[in-house]
């Protein structure tokens, strides 16, 4: 399809799965009503939106779907059902998504009738590049496998800090993993992309922090794969998540939303830009939300570009930033650039290119070695006051010998060395770096994570953890240590993996 | 009420594919063979009612009612509908208000043409909501099965028979299209066939238990009650017609073991017919899958809920050509069915309408039933979607 206003209205109930319910008699629908069936015209106006999308459903019934429509062709076989939300209160269709089918698989549905699922944002079936995405979240998952259900509750913050910080984040991973030799990384499933990545993200990001997504006032999302080369992940997220305060009469969002692009270092860039605007008193933008998504892109072995491929993996990782119940403050940052080509992808090109001998040094080593550096001397530090040490993170010989350089100990830097579970995630890397080290750490603790982007640059920040992080916590079950080391994960072979990673495309 | 619609003639084409023939020379034939039955020539014509779901999608047609004008050279009102009962409908509404006595009721569908894409047409045709979650065409039957089987608790050896039951009405309705000149598929089955289908599919339901894509066209003449004597001492009258909506989206209906448009359609068709269900020996209803044939049977009062399939199951035991629903003798899909005679969406309701012409007049030649009692009725079932709409047309051969 690629009618805009129908991909608009779909979207805009789909993605969210926004309901309405009926006061008077409680009724409640999926989609947009105006007016309840059962109380005719004295319920106008007596419609309650609700939606689905933090909620879990139940698979009422479901059947094996290895024969699809055209559009879905490329989703092979899967599972299709009806799937009730409230007490069977509401039932919507829906596809079981996360899950390849064997040819010899035993189908047992009456085994997965009955089962708890949570709804999942994903891409809703293969269009032609030249179209508009579609998404949908009538995709579900099963609640007691790799994703958890977790209740999403905007709780009221309680304390003040002089410096803004890190109120919550959350990391994306997805279950499909492929490994080789010493390295294990994430495979998106066929219908995931750095959006579905980004929203994730963020709705993680949002169940852990507890801030009500309405205080959001800005969301800046950092990705080099992007499916559009115009039109930004950022909107999506913000309708999705509904950040900022919500029109709801004409289905807009009061939310600030931006992409931006510096290869690896389109997300970290932006924590500067965050952490100041919610300090500005006047801005009156209470949080702010930052996204690194990649399903990081690489041309197939042999080709140009093929060496990447050895180490791209996918995810997303989103940071809220702050003045209230922070867990991290920024004490500092610190960045520095130079027009360096080590790395690029040019417009209409699907893969990225490598310079080879400019990526080490004098590209990553020199810039990330320079921001760090600059940073502990502004701020009078040195690799000894510092807990943790996180750079980015292409492959693992780059970050250790760096942190070596710097002077920092296997101890410091190891907790946030985190590509050999999960690949390269491009803008996602030194991000998820960050949150491995966060989901360990003590209060009063010091971090120093540096971002590299190529291109070239280097962006340092030196986080100050607080009391809180410990207590915040609890709230987050899907962590980086389950989603590394979890019964669920699936791995696939290099075949299906480039499968997987080039998606729902028809062309 | 004074002016029952009577049927004069019948006409249609073969079901299935037709490569070489355009929607236009399919909807001639049906005309041709109708108007010949009936005795009459276009001019006698004051209207025509014309189903097709497809054509402007899959024959790229805008205004149907052109080329209809230009086949009969006709310049009188003429309405494009969907389903056939539904040009039926219009047109047994004109004849009863008194504005018209002679009509043309028709339909056609090219579904071949678009061989590749069909399955999406259908879809979106279904529900737009259950497509975008990945729906195919048959996965709402399946969990039609499903649910049926939860509310009803059949398990073990009952689910075998009920398993069985299902295959039985594809066998069945294959069985009864050998007979009929005009079927997509002329070949007998086995259950057997039925159960390595599902097999190979992997699924409760396989190829066998669906009705195929077919092309074709059907035809008839509808007049009013009087000046159908002038034509035919043998006129069919409709004695009842009753039309009803549900959700679009299958998932939202509060049954999912049921479609409440077909009880409620019989409900109301009786009722104006002024017959009872046991009055009527014969029905022609819409098996787009096995499972069609069996929920119809309850939801159309013949068999009691969550029994059809032991009824079918019984039946079969000593198949003679009809069910023995709670004693009683009842024919159904006579024709074949959609799943053997075939399935063009526009045109379908039409073989059904041409199927209980031809019994009530005593013409279906090899395929006719045997009357025990007189008088005697029949009714057929026809849905859009699934089961998003629905209609009921109760026939007789006397006025009431």
């Amino acid at each position: 399809m690629s009618s805009e206003p129908i991909e608009r209205r779909v979207s805009y109930v789909g993605d969210r799965l926004r309901g309405s319910k009926c006061i008077l008699c409680g009724k409640e629908y999926f989609d947009l009503r105006d007016y309840c069936g059962n109380c005719g015209r004295k319920s106008y106006g007596k419609m309650a939106p609700i939606d689905f999308f933090f909620e879990k459903g139940k698979l009422e019934v479901c059947t094996f779907v290895n024969r699809p429509t055209n559009k879905f062709t490329k989703l092979g076989t899967y599972i299709y059902g009806i799937v009730s939300f409230h007490n069977e209160k509401v039932r919507v269709p829906g596809r079981l998504t996360d899950k390849l089918w064997k040819e010899d698989d035993e189908i047992d549905l009456s085994s997965m009738e009955g089962r708890e699922v949570v709804p999942r944002f994903r891409r809703r079936y293969a269009v032609k590049k030249s179209e508009i995405v579609p998404t949908i979240s009538l995709a579900f998952t099963f609640a007691d496998e790799y994703y958890l259900h977790q209740e999403y509750k905007a709780i009221k913050p309680n304390m003040e800090y002089e410096k803004p910080g890190i109120v919550g984040y959350g990391v994306y991973i997805s279950r499909f993993r492929i490994r080789e030799s010493f390295i294990e990384r994430s495979v998106p499933f066929i219908d995931e992309d750095a959006i579905t990545a980004a929203v994730e993200a963020g709705k993680l990001a949002l169940i852990h922090s507890g801030v009500d997504s309405s205080l959001i006032g800005k969301v800046y999302v950092g990705s080099e794969s992007n499916p559009y080369a115009v039109k930004p992940i950022a909107s999506k997220v913000a309708q999705v998540l509904k950040l900022g305060e919500e029109d709801k009469a004409d289905g807009v969002q009061y939310v600030d939303a931006v992409d931006t692009e510096f290869a690896c270092k389109a997300a970290t860039s932006m924590f500067k830009d965050a952490a100041s605007l919610v300090f500005y008193p006047d801005s009156h933008v209470s949080c702010a939300m930052v996204i690194g998504t990649d399903n990081s892109q690489a041309a197939p072995r042999g080709a140009p570009g093929g060496e990447l491929d050895f180490f791209v993996g996918y995810g997303g990782c989103a940071f809220i930033f702050g003045m209230h119940d922070v867990i991290a403050e920024i004490e500092g940052w610190h960045s520095c650039t130079s027009d360096t080509p080590d790395f690029w992808r040019r417009d209409g090109e699907p893969f990225p290119r490598h310079g080879g001998r400019f990526t080490g040094d004098p590209a990553y080593f020199k810039h990330v070695g320079k921001a760090a550096k600059k940073l502990m001397e502004k701020l009078r530090l040195q690799p000894s006051d510092i807990q943790y040490f996180i750079s980015h993170q292409p492959n693992i010989r780059f970050p250790v010998r760096i942190a070596k350089a710097l002077g920092f100990k296997d101890e410091q830097y190891m907790p946030g060395l985190q590509v050999a579970r999960f690949g390269n995630t491009y803008s996602g890397a030194s991000p998820i770096g960050l949150a491995a080290v966060l989901d360990i750490a003590k209060p009063e603790e010091r971090i120093l994570v540096v971002s590299y982007g190529s291109g070239a640059g280097s962006d340092a920040y030196l986080f100050r953890t607080t009391k809180q992080l410990p207590e915040k916590r609890e709230r987050q079950k899907f962590n980086i240590q389950y989603q590394a080391q979890n019964p669920y994960i699936e791995y696939v072979d290099y075949g299906t993996y480039r499968k997987l990673k080039l998606g729902l495309e028809t062309d | 009420m004074s002016k029952f619609p009577a049927i004069i003639g019948v006409g249609r084409t073969r079901f299935g594919e037709h490569y070489e023939r355009s929607p236009e020379k399919l909807i001639e034939e049906a005309w041709l063979r109708a108007s010949e039955e009936a005795g009459i020539e276009r001019k006698d014509l004051q209207a025509a009612y014309v189903a097709d779901y497809f054509l402007p999608i899959t024959n790229k047609f805008g205004l149907e009612e052109g080329f209809l004008s230009e086949l009969t050279e006709l310049h009188v009102q003429m309405e494009i509908t969907r389903s056939f009962s539904s040009a039926l409908s219009n047109a047994c509404n004109a004849i009863q208000a008194g504005r018209y006595n002679l009509v043309l009721v028709g339909g056609m569908e090219k579904m071949t043409d678009r061989w590749d894409k069909i399955r999406d047409d259908l879809m979106l045709l279904e529900d737009p909501w259950s497509y975008y979650a990945g729906c195919t065409p048959e996965a709402n039957h399946e969990l039609m099965l499903r649910a049926y089987i939860k509310k009803y608790g059949i398990k073990d050896s009952e689910l075998e028979k009920l398993n069985y039951a299902l295959a039985y009405v594809a066998v069945k309705n294959h069985k009864h299209a050998l007979k009929n000149e005009y079927a997509q598929y002329r070949r007998e089955i086995t259950v057997e066939d039925v159960l390595k289908q599902r097999k190979a599919a992997r699924k409760p339901l396989g190829l066998y238990d669906f009705a195929p894509i077919s092309d074709g066209a059907t035809a008839l003449i509808l007049a009013s009650s009087e000046v159908a004597q002038k034509y035919t001492d043998k006129p069919v009258y409709i004695l009842g017609c009753s039309s009803a909506t549900d959700y679009i989206t299958f998932s939202s209906r509060e049954d999912l073991t049921r479609f409440l448009v077909t009880r409620i359609c019989m409900e109301n068709a009786l009722k104006m017919a002024g017959i009872s269900l046991k009055d009527i020996a014969l029905v022609e209803l819409y098996d787009q899958s096995t499972v069609m044939e069996m929920v119809s049977l309850e939801d159309l009062g013949f068999a009691r809920e969550g029994k059809a399939w032991e009824a079918i199951y019984e039946s079969y035991q000593n198949h003679d050509g009809y069910y023995i629903i709670d004693g009683k003798r009842l024919y159904v899909n006579t024709n074949g069915g959609l799943k053997a005679d075939g399935n063009p969406l526009g045109a379908t309701g039409g073989a059904q309408v041409f199927e209980v012409f031809k019994q009530l007049r005593g013409e279906a030649g090899e395929r006719q039933i045997e009357l025990l009692s007189e008088p005697f009725y029949a009714c057929t079932l026809e849905l859009e979607g699934f089961g998003t709409k629905g209609y009921v047309y109760v026939f007789g051969k006397e006025l009431r």
